[in-house]
C-alpha cells in the first residue's frame, strides 16, 4: 500500500459481521467484493492508489473519505464504467476478464446521483431497465416502486421528479434486479433532513433482509448508523480499515465551542487535561477527557461566569476522520456538473 | 441484444425529435409539391426541374435531387447523432452500463435502431413525396435523360428504385452521426456535424480536378440513380456508390465502437 500518511489498522484482517475472519486459515466465505492492489490514474493524478478492500457476504460496509478521495472511482471500477490501470476486481468471484458483463448479476447500485431519462415516466424508466437485466417476473417492478414509496408518482415523468424521488427511484432501479450486493454512492447527497433519514432507514431495512451492502459516503454520522465496517479514504488510499467500534476506540476526545460572559477568566480557569484556546471565529473552544471538559465546566460556574453557549465541535468520529484523511471540517463546494471524483474531462 | 433494441426503440417512441422527424417526412412533401406545381417557370437548371411543373414524376425526382444536398443527411444525423451523445448528455451511461447489458450489445443496438430509423424516414419521406407529386401533378409519361419516353408503370419503378438508392449513403451519414455522437458526447455536434460534412463534401465534389476524390465521397452515391433514367441504363455509379457507401459505414461503426468499448464513463 503506498501512503505518505500512515494506515491505521484496527485487526491484521477483516473482519465480517457474521464474525468469520479472512486471511486465518479458515475456509473463506464468499466474498462479495475483492479488489486487490487496484491503481487507476488520470494524468498525472492519482484518483486510487494501490487499493485493496474485501466485502464479505452479507456485511454492510462502508467507504468513507472527503470529496476526490477516490470512493467514486473505486465504484466506478467494480460496475467496469472505468478500467482499473492494474489490480484486480472480483465480485462474487467473477471477474469483468473472465465474465464480461456477467459479473454484475446480483449486483446493482448506483454511481453519484441516479440519472434516469427524462421523458419517460418513473415506471417506464424501470422498465426498460428491466427489460435489459432479462425478463423480470411480473410485478417485479411495481413492487419496487412501492418500497420506495414512489408508486403514486410512477405514471409521472422523471423530468419533474425531486431530487430525493429520483434518489429512490435509483434505489427501486437496483431492487429490481434483486441483487445480491448493493452499491450505493453517497445515497443520502442532497437530500433533505426527511430524505436523509427515510434513505437510512430504507438502507438499514434492506440490510436487515440480509443484502451486502457496499455505501460510500463522506458523512461519517452516515456510515456510523449503517455499516458494521469501514474503509477510510484519503488522495486515494486507505487511511484506516476495520469495524466502526475500532474506530471509535481510536477516536480523539471531543471538543466544544464556548461562549461565556467572562472568556479572559474562563481561560484563565483552565485546568490540567483541557485545552482551551480563542476561537477565531469568537468564543472559546475547548477540547479534553470528557470528565475533565464536564469538571473544568462546573469550575466556571462556581466562578460566576456565565455559559451563553456550549455545543460540540465535531463527535469524536468526526473529529477522526478529518484527522485522517486531512480534510477540512466544511467540505469546498465541487462545482455543479463536475464529478467529485476525478478531472471532468478525462481522456479516453 | 433484442431486449435491448426493444428498449432503445422505445426510448425513441417516447421522443418528441423522432416523431417530428417521421411527420414532417410524411407531410413536408406536400406544400413541397404545391409551391413547385404553381411555380410559372419551372427550375429548368434543376435536374428534371424543366418537367417538374407539369409531370409527377419529374417533379418527385426533382425533390429526390434536393434532399440528397442536405435533407437527408439531416434526417438520419436527428437520430443517429444524438443517440450515443444524448445518454451522455442525460447522465445515463451509468444507469444503463450497470445492468446486464455488454458495452457490445447496446452499441449495436443504438446502430440497428438509427439505421432502421433511417430507412423507415426515407421511405416515409419518398412515399409521402412521389404520391403527393402523382396525387396533384399527374401520371404522365416521363422523358428520360436520354429523351427517351418513359412509360407511367416504368416510370412508377424507375423513380421508386431511385429513391432506394439513397440509402446506402443515408446510411453512411447515419454511421458518421453514430461516430460524431460517440465521439463529441455533445448531440448539437452529432446532429449538425454530419450535414455540414455533407455540404462540405458537396462542394469538393463541384470542383474540376478530383475526380479521383470525388469517387470517394459520400455524397456521390446520391447522384448513382441518374444512370436509370437512360437509355441503356448504367448501373456502374449504383455498383461503385454501394461500395464507397459500405466502407464509410464500417469504417465509421468501427471507429464509433472502438472508441465507444474503450472510453471510460465518468461524467453524469
Amino acid at each position: 500500500m503506498k501512503t505518505g500518511r500512515p494506515v491505521l489498522r484496527a485487526a491484521p484482517f477483516i473482519e465480517t459481521s457474521s464474525g468469520a475472519a479472512y486471511g486465518s486459515g479458515m475456509p473463506e466465505p464468499a466474498l462479495a467484493v475483492d479488489v486487490e492492489g487496484v491503481t487507476k490514474t488520470y494524468g498525472h493524478l492519482t484518483a486510487v492508489d494501490d487499493l485493496s478492500l474485501r466485502v464479505g457476504a452479507g456485511e454492510v460496509y462502508g467507504v468513507l473519505g472527503p470529496n476526490g478521495a477516490g470512493k467514486t472511482t473505486l465504484l466506478r471500477m467494480l460496475f467496469g464504467l472505468i478500467r482499473p490501470d492494474s489490480g484486480t476486481i472480483r465480485l462474487f468471484g467473477r471477474t469483468w476478464a473472465d465474465d464480461g458483463v456477467g459479473v454484475l448479476d446480483g449486483v446493482a447500485g448506483f454511481i453519484e446521483s441516479p440519472r434516469f431519462y427524462p421523458y419517460l415516466t418513473g415506471l417506464q424508466n424501470l422498465q426498460g431497465l428491466a427489460l435489459l437485466d432479462g425478463d423480470s417476473p411480473r410485478g417485479r417492478v411495481e413492487e419496487a416502486l412501492d418500497v420506495v414509496d414512489l408508486t403514486d408518482r410512477a405514471r409521472d415523468k422523471v423530468g419533474g421528479y425531486s431530487y430525493g424521488m429520483r434518489q429512490r427511484l435509483g434505489v427501486a432501479a437496483s431492487l429490481i434486479r434483486e441483487p445480491r450486493l448493493l452499491v450505493l454512492d453517497e445515497p443520502a447527497n442532497g437530500l433533505d433532513p426527511a430524505g436523509i433519514r427515510d434513505m437510512r432507514a430504507l438502507v438499514k431495512r434492506l440490510a436487515d433482509g440480509g443484502l451486502t451492502v457496499l455505501l460510500s459516503s463522506h458523512h461519517m454520522d452516515e456510515v456510523e448508523e449503517i455499516c458494521d465496517n469501514v474503509t477510510i479514504l484519503s488522495r486515494g488510499s486507505v487511511a484506516f480499515h476495520g469495524t466502526i467500534r475500532d474506530l471509535r476506540g481510536l477516536a480523539p476526545d471531543p471538543g466544544y465551542r464556548l461562549a461565556t460572559t467572562d472568556d479572559a477568566r474562563a481561560v484563565s480557569l483552565a485546568r490540567a487535561g483541557v485545552e482551551v484556546r480563542a476561537d477565531p471565529d469568537g468564543g472559546l473552544v475547548v477540547s479534553g477527557p470528557r470528565t475533565a471538559v464536564s469538571q473544568y465546566v462546573a469550575a466556571l460556574v462556581r466562578a460566576d461566569v456565565e455559559l451563553l453557549e456550549f455545543v460540540p465541535t465535531h463527535t469524536p468520529l468526526e473529529a477522526l476522520f478529518f484527522m485522517l484523511t486531512g480534510a477540512e471540517p466544511e467540505p469546498a463546494a465541487v462545482p455543479p456538473g463536475v464529478p467529485a471524483e476525478v478531472p471532468a474531462e478525462v481522456p479516453s | 441484444m433484442i431486449a435491448a433494441v426493444r428498449w432503445e426503440l422505445r426510448k425513441l417512441r417516447a421522443q418528441l425529435r423522432a416523431k417530428a422527424v417521421l411527420l414532417a417526412a410524411l407531410v413536408g412533401p406536400v406544400p413541397i409539391v404545391l409551391v413547385i406545381h404553381g411555380q410559372s417557370r419551372p427550375p429548368k437548371d434543376s435536374l428534371f426541374g424543366r418537367f417538374a411543373t407539369d409531370n409527377g414524376f419529374a417533379l418527385s425526382l426533382l425533390v429526390l435531387g434536393f434532399a440528397a444536398q442536405w435533407v437527408l443527411p439531416l434526417l438520419t444525423a436527428i437520430v443517429a447523432g444524438d443517440i450515443f451523445a444524448s445518454e451522455d448528455q442525460h447522465g445515463t451511461w451509468k444507469t444503463v452500463l450497470t445492468r446486464s447489458t455488454s458495452r457490445s450489445r447496446l452499441f449495436w443496438a443504438k446502430v440497428l435502431v438509427a439505421a432502421g430509423f433511417a430507412v423507415v424516414t426515407v421511405a416515409v419521406l419518398a412515399a409521402a413525396t412521389v404520391l403527393a407529386s402523382l396525387v396533384i401533378v399527374g401520371r404522365q409519361p416521363l422523358v428520360g435523360l436520354s429523351g427517351q419516353t418513359i412509360d407511367p408503370s416504368s416510370a412508377l419503378r424507375l423513380v421508386a428504385a431511385s429513391w432506394a438508392t439513397t440509402l446506402p449513403p443515408v446510411l453512411g451519414f447515419t454511421g458518421l452521426a453514430v461516430l460524431l455522437s460517440v465521439w463529441s458526447r455533445n448531440p448539437a455536434v452529432g446532429i449538425a456535424a454530419p450535414v455540414v460534412l455533407g455540404m462540405v463534401m458537396q462542394l469538393v465534389g463541384a470542383l474540376g480536378g478530383l475526380d479521383p476524390a470525388r469517387q470517394g465521397l459520400l455524397t456521390t452515391p446520391f447522384d448513382a440513380w441518374h444512370g436509370l433514367m437512360t437509355s441503356p441504363r448504367f448501373t456502374g455509379p449504383l455498383t461503385q456508390g454501394l461500395a464507397v457507401s459500405a466502407v464509410w459505414s464500417v469504417a465509421a461503426l468501427a471507429a464509433a465502437y472502438v472508441l465507444f468499448r474503450r472510453r471510460d464513463i465518468t461524467g453524469g
